[in-house]
């Protein structure tokens, strides 16, 4: 709890130096599930690469992107 | 005429495959982490704990041109890495497919197709290499202390040539193979034994590219351009005319199958 506490007091003060790193995560993971929707195949199973996108920080988008996306076309 | 639609192509097509979008973001991220991480070490070691009470020790700030170099040193582990992921299938995956066929078949020159598609990878590239850089070179400026722009410019800029080779030897290999797993194999160990083999004999292959980076942060204290660093410059500009000249020969005598 205090822990929790305190890192959550860290980030408060310093949220104007970490948002833009949050931003970019974000955009980065909103992109890929917009690429993802408007794909019509994908290599693997969507909803497999769904969850890869949302839960898998920063790694999980640009995993869909280089291995996700099928060249078939 | 020919080598400009075949160049809009393939930006074209980065923008269709999202590329425009996240290869700059990635890069960010990677020139940005550094600095952040370095910054919040502190707190981070105190919120995470594992130190007995009581226990202090003080890390000391880094200067902050190492902080910049870091980013650098993370763009040639990690950036390399996703350069040679996205540009491993240009040529060869076109092979495997037919698409290459289908654009050769028409009065296209071997020299256009090759060169425009390395200029397009190099432009997309670099710009993300440049503004991650900036990124950093803003926090580092904010976080810990005063880097020169117009210096950390000219570092970027000579660390971009290093990037241009590093794709250079990528669209070679491109040439050699049809597989995009090969392509990304043979590029990365290529990598991987140049700078090991610099490393060892350092002061025997001053002008190796890969020795552009060791002398990247003398540069970027001084701002003095150094002889070997004009000298591994040159070769690596030669080297990279020599990697398309050859990578357009092999294509050639290939002739697409």
């Amino acid at each position: 709890m205090l822990l929790t506490q305190n890192v959550l007091d860290i980030i408060n003060e310093n949220i104007a130096i970490i948002a833009p790193l949050l931003i970019i995560q974000l955009v980065l993971m909103i992109t890929a599930l917009v690429s993802l929707f408007r794909a019509e195949t994908t290599n693997g199973p969507k909803w497999m690469w769904a969850l890869i996108i949302l839960f898998i920080n920063t790694i999980g988008p640009i995993a869909y992107f280089i291995f996700g996306r099928s060249h078939e076309s | 005429m020919q080598w400009l639609t075949i160049y809009k192509k393939e930006c074209l097509e980065s923008a269709r495959n999202y590329k425009w979008v996240w290869v700059p973001l990635v890069f960010i991220l990677f020139c940005i982490m550094d600095p952040l991480t370095t910054y919040y070490l502190p707190q981070i070691l105190e919120s995470t704990g594992g130190l007995p009470d009581g226990a202090t020790f003080d890390i000391p700030t880094p200067p902050a041109a190492n902080v910049f170099m870091m980013s650098i040193s993370q763009i040639n582990t990690l950036g390399v890495l996703v350069i040679a992921l996205i540009t491993m299938g240009t040529i060869a995956g076109e092979r495997k497919s037919g698409v290459a066929e289908l654009i050769l078949v028409k009065p296209v020159s071997y020299t256009a197709y090759v060169t425009a598609k390395w200029a397009a990878h190099v432009t997309l590239v670099l710009l993300s290499i440049f503004v991650g850089l900036i990124a950093s070179w803003y926090y580092v400026q904010l976080l810990f202390g005063d880097v020169s722009f117009i210096h950390a410019l000219s570092t970027a800029g000579f660390y971009g040539l290093y990037i241009i080779f590093v794709i250079s030897i990528s669209l070679f290999m491109n040439t050699w193979t049809k597989t995009p797993g090969l392509v990304l194999f043979l590029t990365i160990s290529i990598i991987m034994i140049l700078n090991l083999v610099t490393s060892v004999f350092s002061h025997l292959l001053e002008w190796s590219p890969t020795n552009i980076t060791s002398y990247l942060p003398s540069l970027l204290r001084t701002g003095e351009v150094g002889q070997d660093l004009w000298l591994a410059s040159l070769f690596t500009i030669v080297t990279i005319v020599l990697l398309l000249f050859g990578a357009i020969q092999t294509l050639k005598r290939k002739e697409i199958v």
